[in-house]
């Protein structure tokens, strides 16, 4: 291909677009929104997974101890739970360690002050983390066992299973329910956005026969359709990262309003920290989209 | 320079549109087919564009088979044929002057070329003084000069002509004819497929009547016989 065509099948691209300005304008917008909804739930889905995983993080069991158990036999265990392939951190909290997260956890002075250095009935304990929470069930059934009924005064896992079993089953639900309304929105943009294109070029159906009436080839009626689709994708991305800081803005006091500073903070962070990753992201899905459309929807006038 | 052997066209099963249909035509020559509506003369005329393939026979244009162009050699086939539609089939966003520009401009041409060509067709075919109107600010029997214009700017051995005076008026359709005579006389072949009496009769040239997909009768100086 010579400069010359090269020229010609862009301006001819471009000429295209400004003359059918309304369709165009029209496959912009669907586009527009098709890449808003993508970023959209793309970006939920991250934050949702952030957060399950933050709770996730938080989940752990600790074992107290009576405090006729020796230091010998509570190493011991720790050891032994730490060698467990599906432990991911052990950690000993003495009886002072324990005073002291008691006097920073409570508030009320008078009954703070009813636990004291000399006076200490805190046990001592082992936290323990699992690298997936949902083993957290085998590691409290390893610790219930007869072995270590003797030295082992409590298990939390027992009264959290609950909270913990439910809070694993609405963490999974989300994350799966995001990305199944991401996959769905995400096909339904993309019909919407083909049958759009698809109309644009079924209106110029006469223009694609005369074409190949005086002998153009298939790379010329293709291109300019293709610079056509990857304008619709180019100009689309633009207006939805304007749209998309625009919408921050607006729901910047709702979102303090209600979630709190720090989550909106945390939000704007996001936004302003990927700035160039969804731009990115957008500007690839969208001339990837146009593209891949226009090509789709023109295949067919192309048949002799 | 073309032969069409043993062609025959089937629609489906049962629609049986062109049968066994053999003939030959000279350089230089203008030939008129005739016959009535659903004959098989748009048929033909689809074949020899390569619009349609047919289901048996050959076409040779110029020693080679159409019947057997791929598609990506399709393109370089039409250049070297002429076609012109009783629609016209102007681009109604471009002007005169850029109706025909656009042929020679799919086929790569260098802009010199272009600015050369263009002028000189359309002077040809009287169109010069109407260059920079828009399709739909000029008549019918204009437009079809125009689109005369595009089909020979790149200088086809052969003219395809469908229905070329369906739209227009017996005065504005006489003088298309009359500006395919003289285009024939510059050694170019012209095939003109019409149901047009008074045109065929007049013309006196050669004259291939179809008639239930296969030919009637083929006369050299022949007139219009049903």
């Amino acid at each position: 291909m010579n400069w010359i065509s090269i020229k010609r099948i862009t301006n001819l691209g471009l000429t295209n677009f400004w003359r059918n300005r309304w369709l165009s304008l029209a496959s912009t917008l669907v586009m527009t929104l098709t890449l808003l909804i993508i970023s959209l739930f793309v970006v939920m889905t991250i934050v949702i997974g952030k957060t399950t995983d933050r709770i996730k993080a938080k989940m752990d069991i600790t074992v107290y101890f009576k405090d006729s158990a020796t230091t010998d036999e509570i190493s011991d265990i720790q050891q032994k739970l730490a060698a467990r392939s599906d432990v991911k951190e052990v950690r000993y909290i003495s009886k002072e360690e324990a005073l002291q997260i008691w006097n920073e956890k409570q508030k009320n002075q008078r009954i703070r002050e009813l636990v004291t250095t000399d006076e200490n009935p805190l046990p001592r304990s082992l936290a323990v983390k699992a690298i997936d929470p949902s083993n957290l069930n085998n590691i409290a059934d390893y610790l219930s066992s007869d072995d270590f009924r003797s030295i082992i005064h409590k298990i939390s896992y027992e009264e959290n299973k609950q909270i913990i079993d439910k809070l694993l089953a609405i963490t999974s639900f989300i994350k799966k329910l995001g990305t199944f309304f991401s996959i769905i929105f995400i096909i339904m943009s993309i019909l919407v956005i083909l049958n759009t294109i698809r109309l644009t070029i079924f209106t110029r159906k006469q223009e694609i026969e005369i074409m190949r009436l005086v002998g153009a080839s298939d790379r010329f009626i293709k291109v300019p359709f293709i610079v056509e689709g990857a304008l619709y994708g180019f100009l689309a991305c633009i207006l939805a990262m304007l749209l998309l800081w625009i919408g921050i803005g607006l729901i910047t006091p709702l979102t303090n309003q209600y979630l709190g500073e720090t989550v909106s903070q945390n939000m704007r962070n996001f936004f302003a920290g990927h700035f160039g990753l969804i731009l990115l992201l957008q500007f690839l899905v969208g001339i990837l989209v146009g593209i891949g459309c226009s090509l789709f929807s023109i295949r067919k006038y192309l048949k002799v | 320079m073309i032969e069409v052997i043993g062609v025959s066209k089937t629609y489906g099963e049962k629609i049986l549109a062109l049968t066994n249909i053999n003939l030959k035509i000279e350089k230089g020559e203008f030939v008129s087919i005739v016959g009535p509506s659903g004959a098989g003369k748009s048929t033909l005329v689809k074949m020899l564009i390569c619009e349609e393939k047919p289901t048996a026979g050959k076409i040779l244009i110029a020693g080679r088979n159409i019947v057997q162009l791929k598609s990506n050699e399709l393109p370089y086939f039409r250049r070297k044929i002429g076609v012109v539609f009783q629609d016209f089939k102007l681009l109604p966003q471009k002007t005169v002057y850029e109706n025909v520009a656009f042929a020679l401009e799919v086929c790569d041409a260098d802009p010199q070329e272009i600015s050369d060509k263009v002028p000189r067709i359309l002077d040809l075919v009287g169109m010069l003084k109407r260059k920079d109107n828009y399709p739909d600010e000029i008549s019918g029997g204009e437009r079809q000069r125009v689109s005369i214009a595009r089909s020979l700017v790149h200088s086809p051995k052969i003219l395809i002509a469908d229905e070329p005076t369906g739209n227009l008026d017996p005065v504005n359709a006489w003088e298309i004819i009359e500006l395919l005579d003289r285009i024939n006389q510059r050694g170019t072949i012209v095939i003109l497929a019409t149901h047009n009496k008074v045109i065929v009769d007049r013309l006196k040239r050669r004259v291939i009547l179809i008639k239930n997909g296969q030919i009637g009768s083929d006369k050299y100086r022949g007139g219009y016989v049903i």
